[in-house]
């Protein structure tokens, strides 16, 4: 007997009664049966989906596929795009955007999720292409691509210009038409590629890095001609932008007219409204440097031609008659100057001295008038008289004064005191010999009187006193 | 071509600071006359470059060599200077 559980579940169900009459009603599955039933009937079920809703939760993965989610205000729905298709996105999917997604519905059936298989993306409300351009911009802006510092200038005698562009495009001829008339001589290296179509962007960027190997180059012009937004994709693409961020030489971008603007545009060196306008500005800045050269050349001839004028006037103005005549005239007079200076210098010189010799002489003749020897001689003669009668005065006073003397000495014996007590008489004094006694009232009774004689003294002591009017003496 | 001028890029250079110096003046009559003279040589140098290049139309191929144009290509700017004049 078969095993109940190989019978295939879509087997009609008679079978199963046969088999389990009792709960003839209870069908049981396994987990990857019926998940592999509900996968079926999902995927057969709803076929080719567009749904529109805004992206969300979007992660690129190692592998290059991109997980996002879909959603509206209501309901979200997980989805995923494989890198195969991803690829083909010319934009890069980001939160926020929103977009009609094209897929079918799948069931992961590890996870037992459902999701949408996205096979297509296209933004809402602008085209993928626009969104894809301004994405770019925004991320090379943000990486300093476009600053003005990175811009190299065109170099001003291009040696040789190179040329990337479709070989029979209307852009070649029309960068050969101007560079033919106005730059005849121009040495130009052509590196045609395909500038349109899947791959471009890469043909062109190998093809710049190219060129700018060749030696001599020092500019290229990077463009094409016109065309829809698609035919100038390939202008749009990172590839390409970072190899002429790269890229050794000046890149001129030339592409398309005047309104399109391009992501080459925008990194290149210098942006040409068209390929024309490319050519000329290489025009441009070679006649630029050309005229600078000759603007310097006239301006180097002029200074040296004023520089000559300029000493030519200095020697005229030395040799002309009138200013040499001036020079003999004041040479003449400064000659004539100096002689009769030198004359007078002489005539005052020679008074000067005869002057000093007169004063000379007579101070000369005044001081032999005032000889101090002859003075001196007066002097000692008047100085001897009056020695003399200094002397013979001198002799005379003396002799007065001797004889006076004398006379005074006799008379003075007479009058001495000594003399007297000689003759009997003494002197009272008091105590210590300072006064002479002359009253009895000068003492009293008591006190001690000394009394000189002749010979010797006497210490005495007064007894008594009697009246003033001593007339024993 | 002077051994002492570099390119001309250094040579218009010096020519600009030739110019310079002599248009301030105050030199002496030698080293005016050995400015000038430097100066006509930097000019011609310069002009001489100028004229340098010759008229050529080359392609670079995707092997990487350089063949000249074919007139045939209807890319020489010889016909189209030609016929402008």
């Amino acid at each position: 007997m078969p095993d109940l559980f190989d019978q295939p579940f879509e087997e009609p169900p008679v079978t199963r009664e046969d088999v389990a009459p009792v709960r003839a009603r209870r069908r049981i599955v396994t987990v990857s049966e019926v998940t592999a039933e509900i996968r079926s009937a999902l995927e057969s079920g709803f076929g080719e989906l567009w749904i529109e809703g805004e992206i969300s939760n979007c992660r690129v993965w190692n592998t290059g596929h991109v997980y996002f989610t879909l959603k509206d205000p209501a309901a979200q729905l997980k989805a995923v795009m494989f890198r195969s298709a991803y690829r083909y996105l010319k934009f890069k999917i980001e939160d926020g955007i929103h977009v009609v997604a094209r897929g079918r519905l799948g069931v992961y059936e590890p996870k037992g999720e459902y999701q949408l298989v996205c096979e297509h993306l296209e933004p809402q409300g602008r085209g993928a292409l626009q969104l894809a351009f301004e994405q770019l911009k925004r991320k090379l802006q943000a990486e300093g691509l476009f600053a003005a510092d990175r811009k190299r200038p065109i170099p001003s005698l291009p040696r040789k210009i190179g040329i990337v562009t479709s070989l029979d495009g209307a852009a070649l001829r029309d960068i050969l038409k101007v560079l033919g008339r106005r730059h005849p001589n121009a040495h130009i290296v052509v590196r045609p590629v395909r500038v349109q179509g899947d791959g471009a962007a890469d043909d062109i960027a190998r093809a710049l890095k190219a060129i700018a190997r060749v030696p001599g180059i020092d500019v290229v012009i990077i463009g094409r001609g016109g065309g829809s937004i698609e035919d100038l994709w390939a202008f749009n693409e990172e590839s390409l932008a970072r190899t002429i961020a790269a890229c050794a030489v000046p890149v001129i971008s030339a592409v398309g007219h005047e309104v399109d603007v391009t992501i080459a545009d925008f990194v290149a060196d210098l942006r040409a409204p068209t390929p024309s306008a490319a050519a000329e500005m290489v025009v441009t800045a070679k006649e630029e440097f050309g005229a600078r050269i000759d603007r310097l050349h006239g301006r180097l001839t002029a200074a040296m031609r004023s520089d000559i004028q300029r000493r030519r006037n200095v020697l005229y103005v030395l040799t002309s008659r009138r200013g040499l005549a001036g020079w003999h005239v004041r040479v003449a007079l400064q000659g004539r100057h100096v002689s009769e200076l030198t004359h007078a210098l002489r005539r005052s010189a020679t008074a000067l001295v005869a002057r000093r010799a007169r004063e000379h002489q007579g101070r000369v003749n005044r001081l032999e008038a005032n000889d101090v020897r002859r003075r001196l001689a007066a002097m000692r003669g008047r100085v001897g008289a009056a020695d003399s009668r200094l002397h013979a005065i001198a002799g005379r006073v003396c002799e007065r004064a001797r004889a006076r003397f004398a006379a005074l000495t006799g008379r003075l014996e007479t009058l001495s005191p000594l003399a007297v007590l000689a003759r009997g008489y003494a002197v009272c004094w008091n105590d210590d010999r300072t006064a002479i006694i002359r009253q009895a009232s000068a003492v009293t009774p008591g006190d001690r009187v000394r009394v000189t004689l002749h010979e010797g003294e006497l210490d005495c002591e007064v007894r008594s006193a009697h009246g003033s009017d001593n007339q024993g003496l | 071509m002077d051994p002492t001028i570099k390119d001309f890029e250094s040579a218009s250079a010096e020519l600009e600071a030739i110019v310079k110096k002599m248009e301030e003046g105050d030199l002496t009559l030698e080293k005016a006359l050995e400015l000038y003279e430097r100066g006509v040589q930097l000019s011609r140098f310069c002009h001489s470059k100028l004229e340098e290049a010759e008229r050529r139309l080359e392609i670079l191929n995707e092997r990487g060599e350089l063949r000249p144009a074919h007139a045939a290509m209807g890319l020489t700017p010889a016909d189209e200077s030609g016929q402008s004049r």
